[in-house]
């Protein structure tokens, strides 16, 4: 049993293991990300990043989480409705930077730790980076009128 | 009593904006805090609003030392979402860049180290040397810092006698061998400063997921080179040093073993270089729906790029950019808990910290 199969079998997932552009991608249903982190330590794969995307409207987000097992790269895309998803820093300490810099980038919530203080900058503001809201209202700042940055 | 010192984020001894809170008692590190994004410049959002070229040109500036590290991570994630193979001339030249620029890092930061080390003769040595390797990347690409090398599909500029640079590589080879490897290995003042300073235990590596020379001198064997080829490096023949002591003299072990087997790993991509074409796909490209990543070791460990593009569109959806400073720095906090004051410039150094990576 090669080694990508014996992890599908330790993950519980009955879901192929898809490999597109190098990528060994797996789409975990009903698998949480603290599932998932938890068999990766099991197997010693090494955390590389999250990346995060946004979806169109008001879908949520994409994350996709990798991992390194012995130089093949894999990736577990979960989708989030909402603001908020599960945080693996207890699992996996090598996640801690990026979650907070998803939480700052895109105002998305690890559930069950802090953030405190802001990885890439000051103030207490999150989503001012990459995060696409709505169309913004026409200002109520009168024309000629110079606005004050708040 | 404990006490906190701040270093940073301007730092007379590493002059990079970021930030060490260090707990003390007396002269002893008990914790410290980390803070960075003094100068984050949002670069992957900027990555958006610009084109297939522009987006190169913008990401070759993520890092002033690996600068083309990134424009070839970046390129190959590009071609493989356009369908591309550069053809092996390129991707002999892609290694042969990719080496020098390794070269040009390591040495880079040994004169650092020595200079952190009050080791001045042997900055001077090393900034010497440094200094013919970038003559060669000069004499390859035209340019000292942004080479603009990579293009989607190949490189830029052909070598055109790829034996004339073999003198050069011999000379620097032997004066690694005869001045830096030696005094660096069997110096007293190397050794005071260096064993035993900054450990960062196997476990502990692996916890923190570090990469590069930080991972190899914890005793971690992992070297995309060899674990994931790209470019040509499936037909090199190499080696991958692992020390096991996870200290300050480990690190500079791992490095100065990478320069000798980047010199090996140069001789063979020069004497073995393919004639042929450096290029394919012409000037205009289509790209799929969808997204690519591309990994590649860095000097300081493995870069990755994730790229998400859609069909018709000229600019990147996202562009995803993890550096190796990013996965290190979090384990300088472990490294210098215990150490003296004194040795922490130093302990911080020896990851070979780039924080033009990490503020993207």
């Amino acid at each position: 049993m090669t080694a990508l199969e014996n992890l599908r079998k330790k993950l519980g997932t009955i879901e192929p293991w898809v490999e597109s552009r190098g990528t060994h991608w797996l789409n975990p249903g009903s698998l949480s990300v603290r599932q998932v982190a938890t068999v990766m330590n099991e197997v010693h794969a090494r955390f590389i990043t999250i990346t995060a995307y946004q979806l169109p409207g008001s879908e949520g987000f994409r994350l996709e989480y990798h991992w390194d097992l012995d130089g093949r790269l894999l990736g577990f895309p979960f989708v989030i409705a909402g603001n908020s998803t599960e945080s693996i820093f207890d699992l996996c300490e090598a996640a801690d930077w990026i979650e907070r810099e998803v939480h700052e980038e895109y105002s998305i919530d690890f559930t069950g730790r802090a953030y405190e203080p802001l990885l890439l900058r000051a103030g207490d503001k999150s989503g001012v980076n990459l995060r696409e809201e709505p169309a913004a209202k026409p200002s109520a700042v009168a024309p000629g009128q110079k606005e004050v940055a708040k | 009593m404990s006490y906190k010192i701040p270093m940073g984020p301007y730092h007379p001894g590493l002059e990079e904006p970021y930030k060490l809170d260090m707990i003390c008692e007396g002269e002893t590190v008990q914790d410290a805090e980390l803070h960075i994004g003094f100068n984050f410049r949002g670069i992957e959002h900027l990555a958006e609003t610009r084109n297939y070229y522009q987006v190169i040109a913008l990401m070759e500036r993520v890092c002033g030392i690996c600068s083309f590290i990134h424009t070839l991570t970046l390129c190959q994630a590009m071609e493989k979402l356009a369908g591309l193979e550069p053809p092996p001339r390129a991707q002999y030249i892609r290694v042969v860049m990719a080496e020098l620029e390794r070269l040009h890092s390591h040495v880079l930061w040994a004169g650092i180290a020595a200079k952190l080390m009050g080791f001045k003769t042997m900055f001077m040595t090393c900034f010497a040397l440094r200094e013919k390797v970038m003559d060669v990347l000069q004499a390859i690409s035209g340019n000292r810092v942004n080479y603009s090398m990579n293009r989607i599909g190949g490189v830029n500029r052909d070598v055109e006698d790829p034996l004339a640079l073999i003198p050069l590589l011999d000379d620097l080879e032997r004066e690694m061998m005869r001045t830096v490897i030696p005094i660096f290995t069997t110096s007293s003042t190397a050794r005071s400063r260096c064993a035993g300073i900054g450990v960062l235990t196997h476990e502990k590596a692996i916890s923190c997921a570090v990469v590069g020379p930080t991972a190899r001198a914890s005793g971690i064997n992992q070297d995309l080179r060899r674990d994931a080829p790209y470019a040509a490096y499936a037909e090199m023949k190499f080696e991958v040093p692992v020390e096991q002591a996870g200290d300050v003299r480990a690190r500079l072990f791992v490095r100065a073993l990478e320069i000798m087997e980047s010199c090996r790993i140069l001789r063979q991509a020069l004497t073995a270089m393919p004639p042929g074409e450096i290029s394919v796909g012409g000037d205009k490209f289509a790209f799929v729906t969808g997204t690519a990543t591309s990994r590649v070791e860095a000097p300081r460990g493995e870069v990755m790029y994730s790229v998400s593009w859609k069909e018709g569109s000229r600019n990147p959806a996202r562009v995803h950019v993890r550096t190796p400073t990013y996965a290190n720095m979090p384990a300088v906090r472990w490294m210098v808990r215990g150490a003296r004051l004194a040795d922490t410039p130093l302990i911080q150094a020896s990851i070979d910290p780039c924080y033009s990576c990490t503020d993207r």
